[in-house]
């Protein structure tokens, strides 16, 4: 074990070594320079932009997204993907909303269904993957596949209302001003960055991505770690699945499509490497922002459902290229 | 540990048979049933689910037919190979929701050098004469139905948005071409805002948002369907500016009808999901038994307004 952070900090150490003093600021809060930058623009362009409302708004639109970004990023931490994440919300959906009905369970029912559904779908993942030696992407995949088709012939297809008001405040009340949303997405962000940073899991998880062997031969017991990984990221999906049918007040099997995609696109932008090892949760916090921020602005300019996709993905490459840059540097 | 694998395994293989007996009905009664392919876009699409029901419905009514229901995916290659696969099995006729209005020319082609009688339901398609007969609405009435409405209820001036769904989609350029015929013929009427917000309800509801915060005015909102009507709905509802927005949608489904109910949906247009697959599949067999079926089989659209919700919301019971 003790042979464990020597190898982590080594790698940290080496990494900054080299680097100028503005390269370093660059790499860390590079992406929050472009994000600020970005609203700049945004409210020059149009004024309207910038009202507290409208911030609030675009905080409440990517809660969804930017959760399941934030348990997608210790996937990718550990050099692994998560493509069922989409589904998952379509699975967490349905089976959520039955929990929900108007005057049958009590709330904690319904919640406590969307954090089982989603941890289950996870467990299973990380199962296969780390003990079965599957790769995440076809794992992954496969459960893309199977939930969606879960969630269908859960629901034969159709979308389930008649959901408690109760239910409904999680996705569409206020607490003190601000949406429930976002409190939940504060929430799972502090405690994400707690179990990140301040934890041995989280030092096992940077561990694994940024040498699987390493870790291993230092005592971290990989496949114990990654199928938690693999829980904690359903799980994330699983409450991000139960935020949006409380806010369509519908439970929907065709829910979250593609989703799976922004919320890597959002880790992504933040800085998280796709050949592992390096992360952070503020960085997919401010990824999902920058996506959100860009959807909102071109809706408030009409800019069309065309450009828009361009744009998202002239993006996505290039953080991408900054961040293959970064290493090379290196 | 390596237990435990296999015992997932025979847990996933269990499972898998168990869902794949839930397909086959089973029709082990002697008699000889007619065999009818039924190609369909997309399993997942709720609308479609409707129409599906309806066929099985007939298909149980009828008594002397059996459906093979297959899913594209909304991939139009795949359906094309499904097509395949229905001649090569040699049904006796063929009934299609096309994926798309361009592929769809080459599946009647292959289906006629087979001599089976193919109908294509719900879609038309440059070429339609070829089919054996054609079963459905025309899209771009509906669109122009749903505008006229509005258009009354803003006494023929005011600022559209237009929520348009999956680009490319059918349903999508003929709703929105029917909408915008509509407004050139009011000179004060204009589009002020138009975007894609595919046919999805949290979609249409983050747009709206968006929308609202943009400070136009907005005196409709007219969507490609029911989903995003009422994800406009929610959004303007929580904003408090719900009053004086009318907010139109398309399909009638059984969510929007107690939307329209509240007076909340102020227009829909309901398309007979079931009515075109219970049509659709007589059709057919029809056709397969060697009957003259008349080619164009037009099921109406229907508008629906808070006055006359009642009599759809019982078609749905």
């Amino acid at each position: 074990m003790s042979n464990l952070s020597t190898v982590t900090n080594n790698t940290s150490d080496a990494g900054l070594h080299k680097e100028s003093k503005a390269a370093v600021l660059f790499k860390k809060y590079g992406m929050l320079i472009i994000l600020i930058a970005l609203i700049a623009l945004m409210t020059a362009l149009e004024p309207n932009f910038i009202n507290s409302n409208n911030i609030i708004n675009i905080v409440r639109q990517m809660a969804v997204i930017g959760i399941v970004a934030i348990g997608v990023t210790f996937v990718i931490i550990t050099s692994g993907i998560d493509l069922s994440s989409g589904s998952v919300i379509a699975l967490t959906s349905v089976i959520v909303a039955t929990f929900a009905q108007e005057g049958t369970y009590p709330l904690i029912v319904a919640v406590l269904a969307a954090v089982a559904v989603g941890a289950a779908t996870g467990v299973f993942n990380g199962f296969l993957i780390a003990k079965g030696n599957i790769a995440p992407f076809i794992v992954t995949l496969g459960m893309m596949t199977a939930a969606r088709g879960l969630a269908l012939l859960f629901s034969g297809g159709r979308p389930i209302g008649g959901l408690s008001d109760s239910f409904q405040f999680l996705g569409q009340g206020m607490i003190l001003g601000i949406p429930v949303p976002i409190i939940i997405f504060a929430i799972i962000g502090i405690v994400s960055y707690v179990l990140l940073n301040k934890t041995k899991f989280g030092k096992y998880v940077y561990a694994i991505g940024g040498n699987e062997q390493a870790a291993m031969i230092a005592g971290v017991n990989v496949t114990k770690v990654k199928i938690l990984v693999y829980s904690y990221a359903g799980l994330l999906s699983g409450l991000a699945g139960m935020i949006l049918t409380a806010r369509i007040a519908s439970g929907q099997p065709t829910a979250g499509t593609m989703y799976e995609l922004d919320a890597i696109a959002a880790a992504v932008i933040g800085g998280t490497s796709l050949t592992g090892g390096i992360g952070t949760i503020g960085g997919t916090v401010i990824g999902a922002l920058i996506i959100g921020v860009m959807n909102n602005g071109l809706d408030l300019m009409n800019v069309s459902s065309y450009w828009q996709q361009i744009l998202k993905g002239v993006i996505i490459t290039v953080a991408v290229y900054i961040d293959a840059r970064k290493h090379k540097k290196k | 540990m390596k237990k435990k694998v296999l015992g997932f395994m025979v847990m996933m293989l269990v499972l898998t048979s168990a869902l794949a007996g839930c397909g086959d009905g089973g029709s082990a009664d002697g008699e000889e049933k007619l065999k009818i392919g039924v190609a369909l876009p997309d399993f997942d699409d709720k609308w479609l689910s409707y129409l599906q029901d309806g066929m099985t419905t007939y298909e149980e009514e009828a008594g002397n037919i059996e459906g093979i229901y297959v899913d594209a995916m909304n991939d139009a290659a795949k359906q094309m190979s499904q097509v395949e696969t229905f001649i090569s099995q040699g049904v006796d006729a063929i009934a299609i929701v096309p994926v798309d209005t361009e592929s769809v020319g080459t599946i009647v082609d292959m289906a006629n050098g087979a001599d089976i009688p193919i109908v294509v339901v719900n879609r038309v398609y440059e070429g339609i004469e070829d089919a054996t007969a054609y079963v459905g609405g025309n899209s771009i009435d509906s669109g122009i139905i749903q505008m006229e409405e509005v258009a009354k209820l803003l006494g023929g001036k005011g600022n559209i948005a237009i929520m348009n769904g999956t680009p490319g989609h059918e349903a999508e350029i003929k709703r929105t071409e029917g909408n915008k015929q509509v407004i050139e013929e009011n000179p004060d009427m204009q589009v002020v805002l138009e975007k894609n917000a595919d046919f999805d309800r949290a979609k249409g509801m983050t747009l709206m948002e968006n929308w609202l915060q943009s400070g136009d005015q907005i005196d409709a909102v007219v969507a490609n369907n029911d989903e995003m009507a009422i994800g406009a709905i929610m959004a303007l509802e929580a904003a408090g500016k719900l009053d004086g927005v009318v907010v139109a949608g398309i399909d009638g489904t059984p969510d929007a009808l107690e939307y329209v109910e509240s007076g909340k949906l102020q227009v829909s247009v309901f398309q007979d999901a079931a009515g075109q697959g219970s049509k659709g599949l007589e059709v057919a067999a029809k056709a397969a038994q060697g009957e003259e079926v008349e080619k164009m089989n037009f099921i109406d659209f229907e508008l629906i307004t808070p006055d006359n919700v009642q009599t759809y919301v019982e078609k749905w019971q």
